[in-house]
């Protein structure tokens, strides 16, 4: 049994290895993703800037950050991707190396890219040959922080657990340290803090948190590493932009983000971000303002639209001015002070924990009032996110693949088609989820004498089976549990309908998945994973 | 050499129809009626509305084509040439005499058009060409082009594929003529005809020089295009109004009551206010026979000349608007007759109008907000791939427009743009924006925008939106005053154009 294990560890890394040897002298398949371009309207598309200009060398930071040695380590994780073309195999094998460092309690602290999907984790660290097997604690994806832990009883015996800084002040000197591409050992880069502000996290491409750009150089396994000013953490190196969008523009998470997770796990569970669920539009134009009834004071943003599945749906409606939260005035565009800082007012949201509340100070119908609203995280907008560590949902039946309509989907597919596209889009402010929880798209056609004829309807989205709306992935698996002669599945627009004759299709299946392999013909959870690194541990 | 070639090869042939003892002239036809050669060229002077200035014009373009001579001293030309023209010109190939023309006639649908000399003696002494309607799979057609000299070039293709397909105008299916040949490029080569045994047998629609392929407006819809330009109003080809699906699916069969092994279609959309809606076709009939040619599993019926092809053919080329043509359809395994009354639908029908070609745009200045009508033309500004580059919420409701508004008879209005200005200060940023209501009331067209927007509420202008910001106020009284800065500093001649 044990050696079946190790061999199966072995092909697998050597699989990997090969791969990658033909890329790069050092294997680092995490990349510290580039955020997508701003979005630019088709009438001024802007080229990305492409910078020539030599960028002088920092200055070495006054004190040396100490033996940040002791603290770091390498980081490799074998990852299983999601196949959601075939979402019944198990996915592509991938391996990976980023950093981490050691923060009290035994903990390792990196990013949660770094460890997303993965099946087996290892850690190493300066002057020690052996590799540690790791197992992850909490991972928390809408802010790509995770920790991680050694069970071997040493491993932390000579580490020096980090300790964590503020937010440093802009122009200051930092140093990152991690296992870029470059070689095999511990690299350190200098930079300056460049800016600080809210950027969105690609690990979830959804997300927006405060982040800070440095100019310090990152690259593909610097993701996790600490970013360190006098010998305190002062950020974890996370993202940046490749070199052909523009250059030396990195970005860490900064503490207040990293005390949040750490903060938000000391139940022993990740709770996510909570967020109002509203759009908002700034109010700086003055005769808006004076329709609005507001004073000429440059306080007040609009409030656009109110997610219905959202904790303010109730409280918080379309047209309302926001004036202040938690007694933080919300200057007109859409910024308040925060210990001497500007932000963005939902930054007061940010750090604050699924069921606690906010107070809003609301501009209604030219009256004040005052609304406190508990809060938690919307759920719709997960359709709109990257997801890791669940599996894929589909249903396959008679050939035909449903799956639900989700950024990993859309990704996998890349489908031109229009209303496809729009429901993704508009999924949350148009509140499609209420009518549509799950869009449950025909994905794909496993071709099979009983649905030769049915190409033309790949795309569809499902709107109805035997004239029942259908709204979720598990109304479709109850609908075809059922026993009718045949199913007629209607797909939003104006199709024609699919018809099955349910004996021709139940005569199929088992040839089906046969054919092409197919191990399960739906999965209807989601539910994480379930890893065993006890048990790849004892290998 | 080559000239001594050309002798004996000219003998040659001239030796042959002489022993086939044919009527034909005995040299190449080309070559004798070189003085009356049935070819004008074209020239023409346009301008195109700037929808994303729409106040203006862009700058001038010029076409150079060629026209066929027809009968009644008509010259026919596609309708792309001369859309948007300020001024056509014709010019004798061989003494290059120029004359204005005007367009008589033109459907953009079909892509042709109608010019007239104004000097009416202009084409005196040309022959007009008759039309070839004959053209099957398999013919040799010359494409006609001239060299400067005014001497013909004549290029040779092979007609590979007669089907339907989609026009530049992207509304309908209409018959289209395939030709592998190799073009060479010259001057006027914008409009080419398309010559079998000196009649003409098509009108070049669109060449790609990298397959050597091209597909030509064949005789049949050229022959209805004249048809049509004779009587007193032009009407256009006629539109029937409901999609269909082909049912070669056994169980797409059953379920629609289709028993045996025959041919039809399945309805899968009637669009209202349509001939189709108006005779009561329904979701789900299977359309058998049209015009008493029934019609296969795919939509296709036995064309005598062609064979097989798509059945809209029988409307497009072969009925007219005002014509009534049966239809036999089945509805829940009965048969049933249909008399379908067919009529042109009009682009200004459609709730995003199609195309709109010498019809300037209409547009709305309000203080630096530009208020526009979703139209298909103001997407292709865009260019060439504007389905995927103009903003998609607008490629979005064009293409479903039907299905999100079925009540048609109205216009989406969109803010376009906004210029800056004192009255759009925090505004900038926003466009690309459907407005729903102005002041209270809901707006279907820029004539509704222009009358609500005239009963401000308490001195403010209200524009609400479907996105995000979902409202946006304006200063009454500021619109006003700051409207001659606005003119003046971005150059509007006019605030605002209606139908």
């Amino acid at each position: 049994m044990k050696r079946t294990l190790i061999f199966v560890c072995i092909c697998l890394l050597a699989g990997s290895m090969s791969d990658a040897q033909q890329n790069a002298p050092a294997p680092s398949p995490i990349a510290p993703q580039a955020p997508p371009p701003p979005p630019a309207g088709p009438s001024r598309p802007t080229a990305p800037a492409q910078a020539v200009v030599p960028v002088p060398v920092p200055i070495a930071p006054p004190k040396p950050n100490g033996p940040v040695q002791k603290s770091l380590v390498r980081i490799t994780a074998t990852s299983v991707e999601p196949d959601y073309k075939a979402p019944w195999n198990s996915g592509g094998i991938q391996r990976g190396v980023g950093a981490g460092f050691v923060i009290s309690g035994n903990r390792i602290l990196t990013n949660a890219h770094v460890v997303s999907n993965s099946r087996y984790l290892t850690v190493e660290r300066e002057g020690d040959p052996n590799k540690y097997p790791a197992t992850v604690q909490f991972v928390a994806h809408d802010c790509d922080l995770a920790l991680i832990t050694v069970s071997a009883p040493d491993f932390f015996k000579n580490m020096l657990p980090l300790k964590f800084g503020g937010i440093p002040a802009l122009e200051s000197t930092v140093s990152a340290y991690g296992y870029p591409i470059g070689g095999e050992r511990m690299s350190v880069t200098t930079g300056i803090i460049s800016r600080i502000d809210f950027q969105l996290y690609t690990h979830s491409s959804i997300d927006q948190h405060l982040a800070i750009q440095i100019s310090a150089q990152i690259n593909p396994g610097n993701s996790g590493g600490p970013v360190m000013q006098n010998a305190k953490v002062v950020g974890v190196a996370f993202q940046g932009y490749s070199g052909d969008v523009a250059q030396g523009v990195a970005y860490m998470i900064p503490t207040p983000v990293i005390n949040r997770f750490l903060k938000d796990i000391s139940d022993t569970h990740y709770d996510k971000y909570p967020d109002l669920g509203i759009t908002y539009s700034k109010l700086q134009n003055p005769a808006q303002r004076r329709f609005l009834g507001l004073k000429d004071d440059d306080r007040g943003v609009l409030v656009s639209t109110v997610v219905t599945a959202g904790p303010s749906a109730g409280f918080i409606q379309p047209g309302d001015v926001l004036l202040a939260i938690d007694d933080h005035p919300i200057a007109s565009d859409s910024n308040v002070e925060l210990e001497g800082e500007r932000a963005e007012f939902q930054e007061v949201v940010e750090r604050k924990f699924n069921g606690d509340s906010v107070r809003l100070d609301v501009w209604r119908n030219k009256q004040p009032i005052t609304v406190t609203i508990k809060l938690y995280t919307p759920w719709p907008y997960v359709v709109q996110a990257h997801r890791y560590d669940v599996r894929p949902r589909y249903v396959l039946y008679g050939g035909l693949l449903f799956q639900p309509l989700n950024l990993d989907l859309l990704e996998a597919y890349r489908p031109t088609d229009l209303r496809l596209r729009h429901f993704f889009e508009y999924f949350v402010v148009e509140q499609l989820y209420l009518q549509h929880p799950d869009v449950i798209v025909l994905t794909n056609i496993l071709p099979d004498a009983i649905n030769t004829y049915l190409a033309p309807y790949r795309g569809g989205i499902v709107d109805e089976i035997n004239g029942k709306k259908v709204r979720t992935l598990d109304e479709v698996a109850n609908a075809f549990a059922e026993t009718p002669e045949r199913f007629v599945i209607r797909m939003i627009g104006d199709g024609p309908p699919l018809v099955l004759d349910r004996n021709k299709v139940e005569a199929a299946r088992e040839r089906i998945k046969a054919r092409y392999n197919v191990l399960k013909e739906q999965n209807l959870e989601e539910q994480p994973v379930t890893k065993t690194p006890e048990q790849a541990n004892k290998t | 050499m080559q000239k001594n070639l050309f002798i004996v090869s000219g003998i040659l042939l001239a030796g042959i129809s002489g022993a086939l003892g044919k009527k034909e002239p005995a040299v190449p036809a080309p070559m004798s009626t070189q003085k009356q050669l049935a070819l004008v060229r074209v020239n023409v002077t346009g301008q195109s509305y700037d929808y994303f200035r729409p106040w203006q014009k862009k700058a001038p373009f010029s076409k150079r084509a060629l026209g066929a001579v027809l009968s009644k001293g008509h010259v026919l030309v596609t309708a792309d040439l001369v859309a948007n023209q300020n001024y056509v010109e014709l010019e004798r190939a061989e003494s290059g005499e120029k004359t204005a023309a005007k367009v008589e006639v033109i459907d953009y649908e079909a892509n042709l058009a109608l010019l007239e000399p104004t000097e009416k003696a202009f084409l005196d002494g040309i022959i007009p060409l008759e039309i070839a309607l004959d053209t099957v799979v398999g013919d040799r057609l010359a494409a006609w082009q001239l060299e400067p000299t005014g001497a013909l070039l004549a290029t040779e293709g092979l007609v590979t594929t007669i089907q339907m397909t989609q026009y530049p105008i992207d509304i309908g299916q209409f018959l289209t003529y395939r030709i592998s040949i190799p073009m060479q490029y010259r001057e006027n080569s914008y409009t080419v005809p398309l010559v079998k045994n000196n009649k003409l047998a098509g009108l070049l629609l669109r060449y790609d020089s990298r397959s050597q392929l091209l597909d030509a407006i064949p005789a049949p819809v050229i022959t209805h295009f004249l048809k049509e330009a004779e009587g007193q109003h032009y009407r256009g080809f006629p539109s029937v109004g409901f999609s269909f699906f082909p049912t070669r699916d056994p169980e797409l069969r059953e379920f629609a009551g289709e028993r045996g092994k025959n041919g039809g279609v399945y309805v899968t959309n009637v669009e209202p206010r349509t001939p189709a809606m108006k005779a009561g076709l329904q979701v789900g009939d299977i359309v058998k026979a049209v015009a008493n040619n029934e019609i296969d599993q795919n939509g296709n019926y036995v064309d005598p000349l062609y064979g097989k092809i798509e059945f809209t053919n029988l409307l497009t080329a072969h009925a007219y608007s005002g014509d009534i043509v049966p239809f036999l359809i089945q509805r829940s395994g009965k048969p049933m007759e249909l008399n379908v009354p067919l009529e042109h639908r009009d682009a200004r029908d459609y709730v995003s109008p199609p195309y709109n070609l010498d019809q300037p745009p209409s547009y709305y200045v309000l203080g630096g907000l530009i208020f526009q009508e979703l139209s298909r033309q103001y997407l292709k500004e865009w260019g060439a791939n504007w389905q995927r580059e103009a903003p998609q919420r607008f490629v979005y409701l064009d293409r479903f427009q039907s299905e999100l508004f079925p009540e048609g008879n109205r216009r989406v209005v969109i803010l376009s743009q906004v210029l800056p200005a004192n009255s759009t200060i925090g505004y900038d940023d926003l466009s690309y924006l459907t407005v729903t209501k102005v002041n209270g009331k809901e707006i279907k067209s820029l004539g509704d925008l222009a009358e609500a927007v005239k009963q401000p509420i308490d001195g403010f202008i209200k524009i609400e939106t479907e996105e995000d910001p979902k409202q946006i106020e304006l200063d009454a009284a500021q619109v006003s005053t700051e409207a001659p800065v606005l003119q003046e500093n971005y150059g509007i001649s006019l605030l605002h154009r209606l139908d």
